[in-house]
């Protein structure tokens, strides 16, 4: 079997594997009543194989340069749902699931606090399939379905601790807007397919740059209302700016293992998404003409206001996960800003802010899963999360204190870790076109987040504890699991230029591989459908 | 017919509008919870509507529309059922939609539930425990 068979035949089985491992968690749970391990273990099982049927298809990716096409109930594209994966998608996909595992690894610890984990593992294996599903998915519509499964567990996890009146006051309103975006969403789908006839996103990028489209100007203001709309919804997934209020207020009162999910894969689908609509379906010289650039700026400007303003709040924070939650949001704004420069005219300069921009989100992820998850850990012995009572908390968990230095200096970006080449980038991307303004506000807000970052470090690790924390045993191997993944960050930095060319291949693919996303899925269909086709684009 | 028919849609597309502005503003601005959730309801229904009048298609010939069923295989009835079906997909898409937003509902209601054993009321100006 070669790699293109495996890969599309693990690929296939993903989401539905998932989904089905997902219900059959409570039946086993109530069938084997005896074992409490029973639903963590089938979670450990749907984890494994995410992270191996994603690491399969990556590299497939890497090997091959080609978008890889999975048709569902052999349809061809457009008729049919698809899964169609390139290497941004692959990229995210790839880092997505191996956090997913280790979130999974981290919640049989944190699940022994929990009365009945049989649901808990449940919607983790719901948010597994929900995050995969909108990351590999070539159907917008099929996207749609997807967030709704990924919002609807991500509700859930963070009401899951119901007894506490602020949980369920925080998954309230995060539900009742979230609900509301993601029905945009929808409403921008129907319009979309309105106007163009399909939801299939190789087929809407193939049809929004069409001659015939581009110069039609209802189309223009139709897909201009659609993309509003589903940025939005966009957004507020990837918690930039004026929709950024959920994530404060849901990251500190949900479980610490779904913290990590919440700032770090439901932000990567936000951000995936909007990649995907402006530099995919709608091309820069295709309908959306000049309006593309204001939606670029608009988005850049969101992402530095969403920056700035997350890192000033960062200062007055007590609560170290309402903390984290804030800088989550401050690093989503400097990727918005590195994301979105193709509104610059010189195209090597929009390459590399857009590579620094994919090596932020990827080191951005890594280092805040290491931070919550040590943060959980120091909750969890010291008994609060308000950092003035977590003086010297650090000291009964030495190995998870490495963890949250080495993860807080890539995160202010410091020269071994890969949190200073992402910024580096962005800052030459911008500079090299001459656009002063972008780089400066980076280091504002790198230096304007520097104190938050060492209110933390100075209470866990610098402060002379109160009491004597007693460290409980049989733990380590969660300490192991957090060092290895802030370890990580310094390895990837120290080889940081060897695995740029996959960074640089990224970002290509991603600006300029619509046309291969295109004709890959074209090339799906069937000769004489194709020649029909052509008659009609 | 016809300008019944067009008729019909202004109107059908006008109450669709107001059904939606009336929704995000009662979403926003009423205070009540449940009264939040009814808004999201009428709002998942307006745009589900919205995508069915999205398929639907004009009489066309004195005409009215008919049922996307194809079952009749010769050329001449492929033509007409072209030209005169209601597209399918939309309403597909909808049916998806109304199963989500029944999930999501459910959930929402459950929370509401919850929520007032904890607060002993439903107003989220009083529901303010949290700091943001």
């Amino acid at each position: 079997m070669n790699l293109e068979t495996l890969s599309l035949n693990l690929l296939g089985l993903l989401t539905p594997f998932l989904v089905i491992l997902a219900f059959i968690t409570p039946l086993l749970s109530k069938l084997l009543k005896s074992s409490r391990r029973a639903p963590f273990i089938i979670a450990l099982i749907g984890g494994v194989y995410a992270a191996m049927a994603s690491t399969v298809v990556f590299c497939y990716e890497i090997t091959s340069r080609s978008p890889l096409i999975y048709t569902y109930g052999g349809w061809p594209p457009h008729f049919g749902i698809v899964y169609e994966i390139d290497l941004f998608n692959g990229l995210l996909g790839f880092l997505v699931a191996w956090i997913m595992l280790a979130i999974i690894l981290y919640s049989s610890w944190y699940s022994k606090r929990l009365d009945d984990a049989s649901w808990y593992f449940t919607l983790l294996l719901g948010l597994t399939a929900g995050v995969l599903g909108c990351l590999y998915t070539g159907d917008a519509f099929n996207f749609f379905v997807m967030l709704e499964v990924l919002s609807i567990s991500t509700y859930g996890l963070v009401a899951y601790l119901r007894n506490r009146a602020e949980a369920v006051e925080a998954t309230a309103k995060y539900a009742l807007i979230g609900a509301v975006a993601t029905t945009m969403y929808f409403l921008a789908l129907v319009i979309i397919y309105s106007g163009y006839g399909t939801v299939n996103m190789a087929y809407l990028a193939g049809l929004s740059s069409a001659e015939f489209v581009v110069k039609e100007p209802s189309l223009r203001y139709l897909s201009l209302l659609a993309v509003s709309l589903a940025l939005w919804t966009f957004t507020f997934k990837s918690a930039i700016f004026p929709s950024h209020f959920w994530l404060v207020d849901a990251n500190p009162e949900a479980p610490h293992p779904v913290s990590v999910a919440l700032s770090g894969l439901v932000e990567s689908v936000g951000i995936y998404a909007a990649g995907r609509f402006l530099y995919t379906i709608f091309r820069p010289n295709g309908v959306l003409a000049v309006y593309h650039s204001v939606i670029l700026i608009v988005l850049v400007t969101l992402g530095a206001i969403s920056g700035v303003v997350c890192a000033l709040m960062m200062l007055n924070q007590r609560d170290i996960k309402r903390l984290l939650a804030y800088s989550s949001i401050s690093h989503t704004g400097i990727v918005y800003m590195g994301l979105f420069a193709g509104f610059l005219v010189n195209n090597s300069a929009v390459e590399a802010a857009i590579t620094g921009a994919i090596v932020h989100a990827v080191s951005h992820v890594i280092a805040k899963t290491a931070l919550f998850m040590s943060s959980g850990l120091f909750i969890e012995t010291s008994g609060s999360r308000d950092l003035d009572d977590m003086r010297g908390v650090g000291r009964a968990h030495p190995l998870a204190l490495v963890a949250t230095v080495i993860s807080t200096l890539s995160l202010i970006g410091l020269v071994p870790f890969i949190g200073f080449y992402s910024k580096l980038l962005i800052i030459l991307g911008y500079i090299s076109a001459g656009f002063v303004i972008v780089p400066i506000l980076v280091i504002a807000i790198t230096a304007l987040s520097v104190p938050g970052y060492m209110k933390i470090l100075s209470s866990v690790a610098f402060g002379i504890p109160a009491k004597e924390y007693k460290r409980p045993s049989g733990e380590t191997w969660v300490e192991v699991l957090i060092l290895l993944i802030a370890l990580s960050l310094l390895v990837l930095g120290v080889i940081f230029w060897y695995i740029m060319p996959i960074f640089q291949d990224t970002t290509s693919s991603l600006i300029s591989g619509a046309g291969d996303y295109i004709n890959s899925a074209l090339e799906r269909i069937p000769e004489e459908l194709r020649s029909l086709m052509r008659g009609v684009s | 017919m016809e300008a019944v028919n067009t008729y019909l849609l202004s109107v059908t597309l006008a109450s669709l509008l107001v059904n939606f502005a009336i929704s995000l503003y009662a979403m926003f601005f009423k205070p009540h919870y449940v009264k939040k959730v009814i808004a999201l309801t009428i709002l998942g229904d307006t745009v589900n509507t919205f995508a069915i009048y999205i398929g639907y298609r004009r009489w066309v010939e004195q005409r009215p529309p008919r049922v996307p069923v194809l079952t009749d295989l010769r050329p001449e009835a492929i033509e007409e059922f072209k030209n005169l079906a209601v597209d399918p997909l939309p309403q597909a898409l909808v049916l998806t939609a109304i199963v989500i937003g029944l999930a999501v509902i459910l959930f929402l209601v459950f929370l509401g539930w919850i929520l007032y054993s904890h607060y002993r009321t439903l107003d989220m100006r009083e529901i303010k425990r949290l700091k943001g």
